[in-house]
């Protein structure tokens, strides 16, 4: 279920979810079994086995999927530059009303 | 005796994380008089430790991020007083673990430094235990509560109420709460906040059992983490939603983390900060009215 807004700002708008990196990855799946948001699609058959599908799935602040990766191959954007960003957009919004 | 645990390891033979914490165990066994419980024996007949569970304080160790030991000792309703992650602790020491099952000196190295700071840990606990009652019993009818335990009302309508089925989710409507969308109040005076979880976030996680806090004196922005909570179901980053120095942390929950289940907005209070940019941290927090609305799309969107 995916959140349609997050502080009033439209999800898609906010650039936030993990980011793999699969040079790193050991497959353990750890982070695709944790996440219940649905952010991760299995691919097993492929050799990505699984891939982040649904970003905007992601809780914005959100980082509980990086501890649980044993070999930190998970990184998020920038907190203070995404805070940034929802607050100028927020500003935008309340400028065109 | 005092200074030994029961300690419930992770059984992962198939993971060197796995027999990292059968090290600890070993070790631990050794050096104190800790007794340690076969999870893979005590699944099938708890009865063997049962008294042993009652008598010394439970060590839970997990070796990776599936928290099976924790998840054993959810399931057995068991009351957790310390827990260590080894693959955390290797991270946070900044090792490695190997891929091979038998360890190595730098896997051997790490479960002696944890056995150490277990026992060091479990020494300060019980001189804490011991001096507490003595001070409790000099001021028994003093009142010990902090300058700040009077911030919420315990009247019901103090509460707005959303029902969902068999559930019921309380928002607290007092003027200073704010929230954040990741389910984390915080309650403001002047330069002052209190923060914690919301009902949303604890009847989502159900029991929760264990508190990791966040470190008194630690700064923390806005968005960042301030501890966790974990239940048998998962583990809760709190996410701050104030940013400031962490000046104090509700130590009752170190042994009844229940208290969060029972209310997450009094005496289930996460931890007390000093403001450093309020102002600044408002233009994205909800008030009472915001959240509720959030609050009420997800209890529908999740609580189906």
């Amino acid at each position: 279920m995916s959140e349609s807004t997050f502080m009033g700002v439209p999800r898609d708008q906010i650039d936030w979810s993990p980011r793999i990196d699969y040079d790193k990855c050991n497959y353990c799946m750890e982070c695709v079994e944790f996440c219940p948001h649905q952010v991760f699609e299995v691919h097993e058959e492929e050799e990505q086995k699984f891939v982040v599908k649904n970003p905007n799935n992601c809780v914005v602040f959100c980082r509980a999927c990086g501890k649980t990766c044993g070999v930190d191959a998970i990184d998020f954007p920038n907190k203070a530059d995404t805070t940034k960003h929802i607050k100028e957009i927020r500003k935008e919004m309340g400028e065109n009303e | 005796m005092n200074k030994s645990y029961s300690v419930l390891p992770c059984n992962g033979l198939d993971k060197c994380a796995g027999c990292v914490s059968k090290e600890v165990a070993l070790l631990l066994t050794e050096e104190t008089d800790s007794k340690i419980i076969c999870p893979v024996f005590y699944r099938v007949a708890d009865a063997k430790y049962n008294k042993l569970l009652q008598e010394t304080p439970l060590l839970v160790i997990d070796g990776c991020a599936t928290r099976c030991a924790s998840k054993l000792a959810a399931e057995k309703n068991l009351k957790i007083t310390q827990k260590i992650n080894i693959s955390e602790e290797a991270k946070a020491a900044g090792l490695t673990l190997s891929d091979s099952l038998r360890i190595g000196d730098t896997e051997k190295k790490l479960a002696e430094n944890l056995v150490k700071k277990l026992i060091e840990k479990e020494r300060t606990r019980t001189e804490n235990e011991s001096s507490e009652a003595t001070e409790s019993e000099a001021t028994e009818s003093e009142a010990t509560e902090s300058e700040t335990t009077d911030h919420v009302t315990t009247k019901k309508e103090a509460y707005e109420i959303y029902k969902k089925d068999k559930f019921v989710f309380r928002l607290p409507k007092k003027e200073g709460f704010y929230f954040n969308e990741n389910d984390v109040w915080a309650y403001v005076t002047g330069r002052k906040a209190r923060i914690g979880v919301t009902d949303y976030a604890q009847k989502s996680l159900s029991d929760i059992m264990f508190f990791t806090p966040p470190a008194i004196g630690a700064e923390i922005e806005q968005f960042e983490e301030a501890g966790n909570i974990e239940s048998g179901k998962a583990v809760f980053e709190i996410i701050s939603p104030v940013s400031g120095r962490i000046t104090a942390i509700n130590e009752s929950l170190l042994e009844a983390p229940e208290l969060i289940n029972q209310n997450p907005y009094e005496e289930g209070w996460i931890a007390e900060l000093e403001l450093t940019d309020f102002e600044s941290d408002k233009e994205l927090l909800h008030s009472f009215e915001g959240y509720f609305q959030v609050m009420k799309r997800k209890v529908d969107e999740f609580h189906v």
